[in-house]
């Protein structure tokens, strides 16, 4: 699973911004971010076809809105913005439609968690991604931005605008969780 | 602060989850395909029709024709100064003055305030006749008793 990591150059920003050069230059940032973005929202969504459905949203959205990106902030960071609001934008839709309160996601996230189908039969893996889901929703986020895309704090905190100290406070307070589920599991 | 633990270790960056067998590739090509057209908006602004550029003068126009009329209707109920002296403006009185059996009946010109006074006691003792004095002053002795 590739890192979450920086691809924009400044020439393929300024061909963004160049109209008549801007598509193909937006099929390169599809090329080079489709997979980060698909693994951070498929740990979201838990399921391969929401995931799907998502991540073509956040490109025509990313395409469409294309002029709003100031270029002050790197590329990723808007991007990882805009599938991070998508994907909680699909769940509280998700919430409503099966009528289930924000404390009871966990037990929705592990029910889809458990019926994926995309999965390469690593219990423990999938035990760990039950693990998460137990978690609320702004430590799931900072976890699986810090654990599996390596992300530094600097950087989760220009995507979600908390402090450094906050997400540190997050993230070891998911991490204590995720050890309490296994040591109940024993 | 120690950020992870056995479990954690043990585990590594695995997730656990699969894509169907060349999803990214598949993605990445039909999702160029299909994004939308982007149409540039309209900067050029449409040219001005021949009423848009007239339609302040006539409002303008329309304004000040408003206010004339609001003035000359406040002169309207307002009218004129009215000139108590003048017959005309009492139109009953004129009509009645044009009628000669009205005049005749209740128009005295030239009448002696002294001779109409003279008239009405001669009519009126005509009227009485002649008073018995005497059986008066009896009547007015008796209701005195």
């Amino acid at each position: 699973m590739p890192r979450f990591t920086d691809k924009d150059s400044p020439e393929l920003i300024e061909r963004l911004r160049d109209a008549s050069r801007a598509r193909q230059a937006f099929t390169e940032v599809i090329a080079a971010y489709t997979e980060p973005l698909y693994w951070q929202i498929r740990r979201m969504v838990a399921n391969h076809d929401d995931a799907n459905d998502i991540l073509q949203e956040v490109f025509i959205k990313a395409w469409t809105s294309l002029e709003n990106f100031r270029g002050d902030a790197k590329l990723s960071t808007w991007l990882y913005k805009i599938a991070i609001n998508e994907s909680l934008t699909f769940l509280a839709r998700e919430r409503r439609r099966n009528n289930v309160s924000i404390d009871d996601e966990a037990a929705m996230l592990i029910n889809a968690i458990e019926a994926d189908t995309n999965i390469d039969g690593d219990a423990l893996a999938l035990e760990l991604r039950k693990a998460i889901a137990t978690l609320p929703e702004k430590q799931r986020i900072v976890f699986n931005m810090r654990y599996y895309d390596e992300l530094k704090y600097e950087e989760i905190s220009e995507i979600l605008g908390t402090s450094v100290g906050a997400l540190k406070s997050s993230y070891h307070l998911a991490v204590k969780k995720i050890e309490e589920y296994f040591s109940r599991l024993d | 602060m120690k950020e992870t633990n056995d479990i954690l270790d043990k585990i590594g960056r695995r997730s656990g989850m699969t894509v169907p067998e060349g999803f990214f590739d598949n993605f990445v090509a039909k999702m160029s395909d299909e994004l939308p057209e982007i149409v540039p908006e309209e900067t050029e602004q449409a040219p001005m029709t021949m009423w848009q550029r007239f339609r302040p003068y006539v409002y303008m126009a329309a304004m000040f024709a408003g206010i004339w009329c609001m003035m000359k209707m406040f002169g309207m109920l307002s009218g004129p100064a009215t000139d108590f002296t003048d017959i005309n403006n009492y139109p009953g009185v004129v009509t009645a003055l044009s009628d000669n059996a009205f005049v005749d009946d209740y128009i005295y010109p030239d009448v002696d305030e002294y001779q109409l006074i003279e008239d009405i006691y001669h009519q009126s003792t005509d009227s009485i006749g002649e008073i018995d004095f005497n059986v008066l002053t009896d009547e007015i002795f008796n209701d005195s008793i």
